[in-house]
């Protein structure tokens, strides 16, 4: 009896499940949602991605909306916690019933979020994190997209940059004992070996470790000219003091996760640190930068292109706000499938890179719209992180 | 050689940071038989208060200080509020429970004020390093092992020579009988938890310019203390900071020679290892209890 009751009320309560969620993939509406940190440690990648998007849809609203109607923008916290990720998700897709959602800074919510994306079916872009398996997961139909770097070409890129700058081609890879620099030591192994090198130390560390003198030591001892770091600023700020203490002073190259104060951390030890990045304010400023830059000093009252502490975020938000915009243009309907085969097909001059197309169907690789092409570096001097090209480091290559 | 001396160098200084933060569990402990879980907090707030004094234009020596004031006023509040009502009864261990709370209270206060990125604050200590044979190490990193050495120095000089200190060691032998001899044990063991609670703003103040100030600086700092003042002999001040030191000096050489993931392991592998062997540390007294 107890079972015949269990049963027929699990199928009552599938049927009334089953209901909702084709109620809920039913209509789409003009909005486009985010989950990301906006709180702790990494608030600051939320904000940037935050000022991006809203300044774009400012602009889209401002000449009509999509498909004739506004697009909003609805941002969740989930304070770098994969659960709390897949839960935004969720409530983006099934109760925001949005056209699309914007990834955020963690790499680990992204991969945490890859499964709730493909099996609800809504239109993921990512604008931050770079985990590769995030994005290349393997899934058909893929619905997770990114524009932002990837650590698969960012190995890569920083692989071809170290060597041209190293003059034994003996790197050391310095890496945080997390996901995200745990993830990116076979893809900097599989690029050094692309082209027939192998790495001569590979040392991790952990958070808030406060001396690397032993790794220092170890790298230095391999014999090593070049140091490619995969750090954030607190822990990069260790690394160069145990640097100084040993008396070794390499030439260092790292992933952006050293892109916010490290300057201000390490003061003249910072001098000459190269770093990756999709897109900078700082330095000179082109017409089209000045202007998106005058926007944002307007709506939020930034004095100076310093206060960003992501640049790249605010950028590749913006750019993926409009690749958005015009894929839903282009299939003519908020319909995440429609939309999803119209993100294939979208043209557009951004800010950080010319997208054309935006993504490619064929190669499981290009969901990643940024191509290596467009990575830039920047390096740390006096303080501030500026364009390489536009400092003497960049000039005495 | 060169390497071995970087080491220990190195591992010193570390060490220095576990000995200080271990030295204030040993005083709140000795006066009252509880401890603040969130003593690493407390370092936290006095290196996060100098740093915003700083940003406030106040000059460094005077943000220091009050800062290190601000942690004193902290840990008499909170053994006002969080221990004193939950040690009542001689088995309680509320007082656990309240203070981690107050612990991750503060930390996420330190959080949404300060802002997730660690900042530095100014010192000549860090200018630049001083080499000894070889190795490397800076000025305001030798200070710290010394600053626990003399720490632990005057605590003894105190617990000898003067009345509060006599007290204090009355309190912790036998509060009632303590009190029978008209001493005011709640005064004491507030005085003991401001004074544990000086020192760790002070070392938070102290490390900061080595370590960066963050509102996350402390929780590791506060457990890896904690271990060291169990394996020390919670009860024994040069116990606290010989084996905070050596705890130290041991990571480096982990670091070095074998991984650093194996780090805590070893680290840790060793904690219970001591614990088996020594069941009340390695210099603890064991403490006799009448029934």
């Amino acid at each position: 009896m107890f079972l015949q009751t269990m049963v027929r009320s699990s199928v009552a309560v599938a049927a009334v499940l089953g209901f909702f969620s084709t109620a809920a993939h039913a209509e789409q509406e003009p909005c486009i949602g985010n989950s990301a940190a906006t709180t702790g440690p990494a608030a600051f990648g939320g904000q940037s991605i935050k000022m991006g998007a809203e300044i774009a849809i400012d602009e889209i609203n401002a000449k009509g909306g999509v498909l004739g109607k506004p697009l909003r923008f609805v941002q969740y916290d989930d304070a770098g916690a994969p659960p709390r990720g897949v839960d935004n998700t969720r409530r983006v897709a099934l109760s925001d019933k949005c056209v699309a959602i914007l990834g955020g800074y963690h790499s680990t919510v992204a991969v945490a979020q890859a499964e709730p994306v493909n099996e609800i079916g809504i239109p993921y872009v990512g604008v931050l994190a770079a985990n590769t398996k995030a994005i290349e997961n393997g899934k058909t139909p893929n619905f997770m997209f990114r524009v932002s770097a990837k650590d698969k070409w960012v190995a890569r890129f920083l692989v071809e940059q170290a060597l041209k700058s190293s003059k034994t081609g003996k790197i050391a890879f310095l890496y945080e004992n997390t996901g995200w620099g745990n993830g990116a030591l076979p893809d900097v192994k599989d690029a050094m070996s692309k082209v027939g090198k192998e790495l001569v130390a590979a040392e991790t560390f952990n958070w808030a470790d406060q001396d690397m003198t032993p790794q220092i030591i170890r790298a230095r001892d391999a014999g090593a000219d070049l140091v490619l770091l995969w750090a954030l600023d607190r822990e990069g700020n260790q690394i160069l003091r145990s640097m100084d203490k040993v008396g070794w002073k390499p030439p260092i190259i790292g992933a952006w996760g050293i892109a916010g104060n490290l300057g201000e951390l390490a003061g003249p030890l910072a001098n000459g640190v190269e770093v990756i990045q999709t897109y900078t304010f700082m330095g000179s400023m082109d017409p089209k930068k000045q202007a998106f830059w005058d926007k944002l000093k307007a709506k939020y009252g930034i004095k100076d292109p310093s206060e960003i502490k992501m640049g790249s975020g605010v950028a590749n938000a913006y750019d993926a706000v409009y690749i958005i915009a015009k894929a839903i243009e282009k299939a003519g309907s908020y319909d995440w499938a429609k939309v999803r085969e119209a993100l294939y097909t979208v043209n557009y001059d951004g800010l950080v890179a010319s997208y054309e197309p935006a993504f490619d169907a064929k190669d499981p690789e290009r969901q990643d719209a940024i191509l290596p092409k467009y990575y830039k570096l920047t390096v740390w001097t006096d303080g501030k992180l500026l364009p390489l090209e536009q400092t003497s480091y960049g000039k005495s290559n | 050689m060169t390497t071995t001396i970087q080491y220990i160098l190195s591992g010193l200084a570390i060490g220095g940071i576990y000995a200080l933060v271990a030295l204030g569990f040993h005083i709140m402990w000795s006066a009252a038989r509880a401890v603040n879980f969130a003593h690493g907090d407390t370092l936290m707030l006095g290196a996060v208060l100098a740093v915003v004094g700083v940003d406030a234009e106040i000059p460094l020596p005077i943000a220091c200080l009050l800062g290190i004031i601000a942690g004193a006023v902290f840990g008499v509040l909170l053994e006002r509020f969080a221990i004193r009502p939950f040690t009542a009864t001689s088995n309680s261990i509320g007082w656990m429970l309240t203070t981690i709370a107050v612990g991750v209270m503060i930390e996420s206060l330190a959080t949404l004020q300060f802002g997730g990125f660690s900042r530095p604050l100014a010192s000549p200590g860090v200018k630049s390093a001083v080499h000894i044979l070889g190795a490397g190490v800076y000025p305001q990193e030798l200070a710290i092992p010394v600053f626990a050495l003399l720490v632990m120095f005057g605590l003894k000089l105190m617990q000898r020579h003067t009345l509060v200190g006599r007290a204090m060691q009355a309190v912790a032998h036998d509060k009632r009988a303590a009190a029978l001899m008209g001493i005011n044990v709640n005064r004491i063991v507030a005085f003991s938890f401001a004074l544990a609670s000086l020192l760790g703003a002070a070392a938070g103040v102290l490390v900061a310019p080595v370590i960066q100030v963050s509102a996350s600086m402390g929780a590791l700092l506060g457990l890896k203390g904690f271990a060291v003042a169990i394996i020390g002999g919670i009860t024994s001040a040069p116990g606290v900071v010989i084996s905070g030191l050596c705890f130290g000096i041991m990571e480096k050489f982990v670091e070095g020679y074998i991984s650093t993931a194996a780090r805590e392991i070893i680290g840790f592998s060793v904690m219970i290892l001591v614990l088996l062997a020594f069941p009340h540390g390695l210099f603890g007294k064991r403490e006799v209890l009448k029934v």
